[in-house]
């Protein structure tokens, strides 16, 4: 027998804490539909995403209702297009991007990820063309999302690599200036990628993956912020150590939600569970913000000093739950903070709280990096790769995740209004510190070799 | 062996179970099963008991009689009938269904009869209704199993649309969410 304080508990999370299953990502293998006729892989990729995500929309749908838990996105993660379309042109990609854009559009998910190439080590044929394709594949198509990983512990990082995506990102945000550089929002640079991330844009089906997979997201920053709001309304001297098994619980709990849906989706698909990643994700809705966590616990806002050790508790108290709560816990686990997906962190900016420089540096503590982050549309190319370079170095030194997603915004400058819509959300942009001035040091390219912990055998 | 199940109603004070237990093991009765609750100040207890040989459940009943009445206990006994054989039962699901909202006669009445219509099994009731227009002092949670064989979609629909016009939040759910939640 239930205990009405269980039923209650649970109906307050999903009513007015936004408890949700934020993503479930089906992964589609690709790799053997690779060849040279731009046709034939064209189709092979048209029949294999259609054929495996017809019905994922609708057991989504199915599943949430019988549990009352809504999955709110529902997404496709497929093998790097770098291989797939290794022996293919830097136009023929972007047809390919069209034909996921198609097929995404087809069977009703809102995003397609893995138009992406895995180049730390070196830039292989199929890599550039890939990454000279980004800018017109994520300008001409609506869902497709990209991904470059430039850096990891074990290879170091590629400097070329990263000096070639600050121009990718310029491009990328000419084509679509019409949009604030929307295009941009689609791209992520990477640093010790993983291969099983369901959320986007970093989503793609590592080399490693089975022939398709469930990875679920769950998010629940709202969750969260009540726990902590209900917590120190009766006991308001409660210490951080507290506050944090507190976290740790409700980080637990949401993630067993995300496993008990994802298992039972994948069940119903009949396609192997991979796993739940437990990562606070924001949305720009009220109630839905990681930024508000920052306040809750007593900061004023996000980016005033002590917010690196809030968001170093936060983190560690996510994983935690989450490690408990699941054996199967993969991709970025931990917090995010996209800046313009959050209403609380873009407003953080507009009123000067948080700059750049702090966000660099709680990325060293949190599980992503400078996410949706917009500068001025005049900031050069090697500047972007400055930035790029900087945040892989936190990531490989650290031996984490790190992910720059810049948005130079063209024709405005910092401290204007740049717009992206929806889910991307808005944001003031941000002043970059020498944004239009000389980089030799980037220029001089070649590798940034990998630390001495990756001698590890 | 014959069983019997007895209920037993009554104004909750210190005692109720130990008199209770006290006639069982002087008439040499096992407990099997008790289950106790108490609504307001009221004690509701209901007892499954196995009989020794030659005991019948009028004697039984007599007796509980004779020791409870007399402090204002009501007792009612009957015959106990063997559970269903294995795999008799309908194959089904449980789901709970919540619902809160405003305070008014006939809801219980109302929400539970689309659930019979459907040969849903009310297998657990709460209800508070503390009156007023607070939400949170006005629940039902009902635990049902839903056959496998009907339409749980045309359920969920029936069971919206009649909360709807009684005015209730109505939330149905599986059950496995709130374990899945609360418990490790």
């Amino acid at each position: 027998m239930l205990t009405d304080r269980e039923i209650i508990s649970t109906l307050d999370m999903l009513k007015n804490e936004h408890l949700d299953v934020r993503a479930v990502t089906l992964g589609v293998n690709l790799l053997d539909c690779a060849g040279s006729d731009l046709n034939h892989v064209r189709r092979r990729i048209a029949e294999r995403v259609m054929g495996l995500a017809g019905k994922l929309v609708p057991v989504c749908e199915r599943v949430g209702q019988k549990y009352g838990i809504p999955v709110v996105n529902k997404r496709i993660a497929v093998s790097p297009i770098a291989v797939v379309g290794a022996a293919l042109s830097p136009a023929d990609l972007v047809e390919i991007a069209r034909t996921l854009d198609a097929a995404a559009r087809e069977v009703h998910v809102d995003f397609i990820g893995g138009f992406s190439a895995l180049v730390e080590k070196g830039l292989a044929r199929g890599d550039r063309s890939l990454i000279a394709a980004i800018p017109e594949a994520l300008a001409a198509t609506e869902r497709v999302c990209a991904s470059v990983n430039v850096a990891s512990t074990r290879a170091g990082i590629n400097l070329d690599a990263v000096l070639l995506l600050g121009r990718t990102i310029k491009r990328a945000a000419e084509l679509t200036a019409d949009r604030d550089g929307a295009a941009c929002t689609k791209l992520c640079v990477f640093a010790n990628i993983p291969e099983d991330i369901p959320f986007m844009a970093g989503a793609y089906l590592g080399i490693g993956e089975a022939d398709a997979v469930i990875n679920v997201g769950v998010s629940g920053p709202g969750v969260v912020k009540n726990a902590i709001d209900r917590a120190l309304s009766t006991r308001p001297n409660l210490d951080l150590g507290s506050l944090s098994e507190l976290i740790k619980k409700t980080a637990y709990k949401v993630t067993r939600v995300g496993e008990l849906i994802g298992r039972e989706v994948a069940e119903q698909l009949g396609i192997s569970f991979g796993v739940v990643d437990l990562s606070l994700a924001p949305t720009p809705n009220v109630g839905d913000s990681v930024g508000e966590i920052f306040q809750s616990l007593g900061l004023l806002a996000i980016g005033v000093p002590g917010t690196t050790a809030a968001l170093a508790l936060l983190n560690d108290a996510v994983k935690k739950g989450g490690a408990f709560a699941s054996s199967r816990v993969g991709g970025l686990s931990g917090a995010f903070i996209p800046v313009s997906e959050d209403l609380n962190i873009s407003e953080a900016v507009r009123n000067g709280h948080l700059c750049l420089e702090k966000l660099e540096a709680i990325t060293s503590v949190c599980s992503v990096g400078l996410d949706m982050v917009a500068i001025p549309g005049d900031t050069s190319p090697e500047t972007i790769s400055a930035i790029i370079a900087d945040e892989m170095a936190i990531g490989v030194i650290n031996n984490k995740t790190t992910a720059a997603r810049l948005i130079p915004v063209p024709g405005k400058a910092a401290g204007d209004h740049a717009y992206f819509g929806g889910l991307m959300g808005q944001s003031t942009i941000l002043p970059v510190n020498n944004g239009r001035g000389d980089n030799p040091f980037i220029r001089r390219g070649g590798f940034i070799p990998a630390p001495i912990h990756s001698l590890k055998n | 062996m014959n069983k019997a199940i007895l209920s037993i109603l009554g104004r909750d004070r210190p005692g109720i179970v130990a008199a209770v237990a006290r006639v069982l093991f002087e008439q040499g009765c096992n407990i099997e099963n008790v289950s106790q609750t108490m609504l307001q100040s009221e004690f509701a207890g209901i007892f499954i008991v196995s009989l020794p040989h030659g005991l019948t459940v009028e004697t039984l009943h007599e007796a509980l009689f004779k020791r409870l009445s007399v402090v204002g206990l009501h007792v009612h006994t009957k015959p106990c009938e063997p559970p269903e054989a294995p795999g008799a039962a309908k194959p089904s699901e449980p789901f709970v269904i919540t619902t809160r909202g405003p305070d008014r006669k006939g809801l219980v009445a109302d929400m539970s009869q689309v659930i019979a219509g459907y040969g849903g099994n009310i297998t657990n009731l709460q209800a508070v209704f503390k009156g007023g227009n607070d939400p949170g002092d006005n629940l039902m949670i009902y635990e049902v199993d839903v056959p496998l064989t009907i339409d749980a979609q045309a359920l969920a629909r029936d069971l919206q649309a009649k909360a709807e016009t009684l005015h209730l939040d109505i939330n149905i759910q599986h059950r496995h969410i709130f374990e899945t939640l609360h418990r490790i």
